[in-house]
């Protein structure tokens, strides 16, 4: 590797060192000087080599320095503006870690994480609240084996997160033993396939250019995950010249928008249509993603249905039909799809029987259109990608970016003719909506006073009280849909997406990391999280109670892995043979485990196990008395399975 | 796969309308074993303890006083549509599909949801 210190000995650089230390307090005398031996002496005399080494100043070895290479990478992360660096301390980040806590003032603070999955995932639900990425730093080898699921996770969330890893990249530098366990010729290449951009930069100009090229990648629409490897001598050798050294200029590259011609034929569709839908997906990156989105659907009077990877449309609007996808995208004649991650998927059915099976959903008449960035950039071996959709019109450029342009194209095409038209449609809509809101009611009564709780009922009773807070639910367990469904999500933070790649042990860390968010703004924040995830990653709790991170963490306790639970149900019943061996590897019990106990002994304020709904809401109330406090809380529900 | 289930509930009705026979022939449905059936075969993994429904790929229904006749019932046990499985005689007996029916038939069902404040915020 290349340096800004000269190969043949770097510490020879040491410019800055002094040579204090065990130098500094040897005997100045010479060994012309000693006195002779006395006759009584019994040992011999030492050696010209051991006077030489017990008296005289060693070559090169200085013992203290007056700077580092981690100031100037502390520098370059104040000047990227970031709030948090979440991480799990280990020696090949020594230098920078050290740099941060005593130069930078613990800035960016240091979120401690006792794993680096649930850094992370801290990351990644931040970033989706604040809209900015927080830094993640960890081992080269084994703290990023650590990281991995969680930034696949983040790169099929499309989540910027900025991760940093330590390596010693030259051999003869290595301590023996863990150095060179912990040192990779190559350490992003285990994740290379899920970060949207690495570098291991060779110098500390590299590093200052390379830091910001990170940024400006990750946070650039389709966002993603991004990778610097630091040399350890990089981070802790003196600067050798500070004055030579520059920050280059952080500036925001600007989304980019569709091209007009495209969208002025995607109004055209959409204007004429008799029945147009809108499914979108990870659409609203700002708070004014929502916004836009509303003015188009409200503009055409048509169906929105979506899908939840963020915050894109009030659950309470009349238009939203996300709850009768299958019934407004069969009568559609033109089909619109933002920023899909499975546009095929909305538009086919799929069925997991012994001869797997789709068909369409969609009329075959119907136009489809794709806006969005999924076309602009991809990558070959893990398929996030999902099946490729028949699409008429598919148009490249950013969703939220490019809906104000596409709204204007559709408003210029209405007339009154067709503003009467869209009036009819859209009130059909609102009572199409009206009525599957008031069955979805009449669901939940069933076995509303049950024990193990229903799901409904516990998300009723939750809803009872926070509904009257700035609240933010930023995490929630595999298809409790009663949130959604029920609960007035009308602001862009209701809502925090999902885990993207499905990996377990997203939702706890997540949420705290959306909660970190959410602090400073002063909204009280909940999750949903199965029991199943969070056995994954309960040292999470531990970084919430130390950092007095403020969340209402309820635990969707079912006492199992409960997807995989029904899959072998399934399984067992296809062959034949019985299903009473279901349990096997898929239930969380014998023991059961208590939460709210493990809770309180990572310093949090647990509650429960509750299996009886009446004691839920005083437990409710208590916990949330702690969330307003500025410490996390967690109610651990036994549920019935979904 | 609507399709499909609709067939299959003719189906039955019109077996039962040529045959003339009931489960009721059979001795009579217990409700008590059926809980015990719906049980045992983990139906509740998808449907509920109670009956309330779920979700497992798609939305699962509810089954608490279900409607639906018994020979539908079972008809549609043996050949499901979507992603359920198929539950066969050798692991569920027409009986044991009957005793459940029973169970579930008595079950609690819907009630209004007028009645419910915490349904109404």
């Amino acid at each position: 590797m290349s340096s800004d210190l000269p190969r043949a000995d770097r510490r020879k650089f040491l410019k800055g060192a002094a040579l204090t230390g065990a130098a500094a307090l040897a005997p100045a005398t010479a060994p012309a000087q000693a006195a002779p031996p006395r006759a009584e002496l019994k040992a011999a005399a030492p050696g010209p080599k051991l006077v030489a080494a017990e008296t005289q100043p060693p070559a090169n070895d200085p013992v203290n320095q007056t700077s580092s290479g981690g100031e100037f990478m502390v520098d370059v992360l104040k000047a990227l503006d970031f709030d948090y660096l979440a991480m799990n301390c280990a020696s090949s980040f020594r230098g920078i870690h050290e740099a941060i806590v005593n130069y930078g003032g613990n800035k960016p603070e240091i979120i401690t994480c006792p794993h680096e999955e649930i850094a992370v995932h801290m990351a990644q639900g931040y970033a989706k609240i604040e809209g900015k990425p927080i830094a993640m730093m960890c081992h080269g080898t084994v703290g990023l084996q650590h990281a991995a699921m969680a930034l696949y996770n983040s790169w099929c969330d499309r989540v910027p997160v900025y991760v940093m890893i330590g390596n010693i990249i030259e051999a003869d530098k290595r301590a023996p033993g863990v150095e060179w366990v912990h040192s990779a010729i190559d350490p992003a290449a285990i994740v290379r396939d899920f970060v949207k951009w690495d570098d291991q930069p060779a110098s500390l100009q590299h590093f200052a250019e390379s830091a910001v090229r990170a940024y400006k990648v990750a946070t650039t629409p389709p966002m993603g995950p991004v990778l610097l490897s630091l040399d350890a001598e990089l981070q802790e050798n003196p600067i050798a010249d500070r004055g030579k050294l520059r920050i280059p200029k952080v500036t925001k590259v600007v989304p980019p928008v569709a091209d007009a011609g495209a969208l002025a034929e995607a109004a055209r569709l959409l204007a004429t249509a008799e029945n147009p839908v809108i499914v979108c997906d990870r659409l609203a990156r700002t708070p004014a993603g929502m916004a836009r989105l509303v003015e188009l659907a409200e503009t055409l009077q048509c169906a929105v249905v979506d899908q939840g990877g963020r915050m894109n449309f009030p659950t309470r609007h009349p238009l939203n039909q996300t709850f009768r996808a299958r019934a407004v995208i069969s009568q559609a004649d033109v089909v619109l799809g933002i920023e899909m991650n499975d546009f095929y998927g909305a538009l086919n059915a799929f069925h997991d029987r012994i001869v797997r099976t789709t068909y369409p959903v969609r009329k075959g008449s119907a136009k489809t259109i794709s806006l969005g960035n999924r076309d602009l950039y991809l990558k070959s071996n893990y398929q996030d990608f999902g099946r490729l959709a028949d699409v008429d019109l598919a148009i490249a450029g950013d969703g939220e970016a490019s809906l104000p342009l596409l709204t204007d194209q559709v408003k210029r095409l209405v007339d009154e003719v067709r503003r009467s038209a869209y009036q009819g449609r859209g009130e059909k809509l609102a009572k199409a909506k009206l009525a599957m809101v008031e069955q979805t009611k009449s669901d939940a009564t069933i076995g509303w006073d049950a024990s193990p709780i229903t799901t409904a009922r516990m998300c009723a009773e939750v809803y009872a009280q926070i509904k009257d807070e700035d609240w933010s639910l930023v995490g929630n367990a595999i298809r409790n849909t009663w949130p959604q469904r029920l609960w007035n999500f009308d602001k862009s933070y209701r809502w925090n997406g999902v885990s993207g790649g499905a990996g377990v042990g997203y939702n706890a860390p997540a949420s705290v990391g959306a909660a970190l968010a959410n602090k400073r703004h002063g909204r009280l924040t909940l999750a949903f999280g199965g029991d199943g995830d969070l056995m994954f990653v309960p040292s999470t709790l531990w970084t919430a109670a130390h950092h007095r991170i403020p969340l209402l963490y309820i635990v969707h306790n079912n006492r199992a892995y409960h997807q995989e639970y029904m899959y072998l149900v399934a399984m067992a019943a296809r062959l034949g043979r019985g299903i009473d061996n279901s349990e096997i590897g898929t239930v969380i019990a014998d023991p059961h485990v208590d939460y709210a106990t493990v809770a309180r002994g990572f310093g949090v304020h647990g509650e429960g196990p509750i299996s009886d709904p009446a004691e839920l809401a005083p437990a409710l109330k208590r916990a949330i008395a702690v969330v307003k406090s500025g410490q996390p809380a967690l109610v651990d529900v036994v549920t019935d399975p979904r | 796969m609507v399709r499909l289930f609709v067939r299959i509930f003719w189906a039955a009705l019109f077996a039962l309308a040529l045959s003339g026979a009931s489960f009721a022939e059979e001795g009579a449905a217990d409700a008590a074993k059926g809980k015990q059936v719906y049980l045992k075969l983990r139906c509740f993994t998808c449907h509920g303890r109670v009956g309330q429904g779920g979700g497992f790929n798609y939305p699962v229904p509810a089954l608490a006083a279900i409607e639906l006749p018994v020979e539908a019932f079972q008809a549609f046990l043996r050949e499901p549509p979507n992603d359920m499985p198929a539950f066969s005689t050798a692991v569920l007996s027409d009986k044991e599909a009957a005793d459940m029916w029973a169970w579930l038939h008595a079950l609690p069902g819907r009630k209004p949801a007028k009645d419910f404040p915490l349904l109404n915020q």
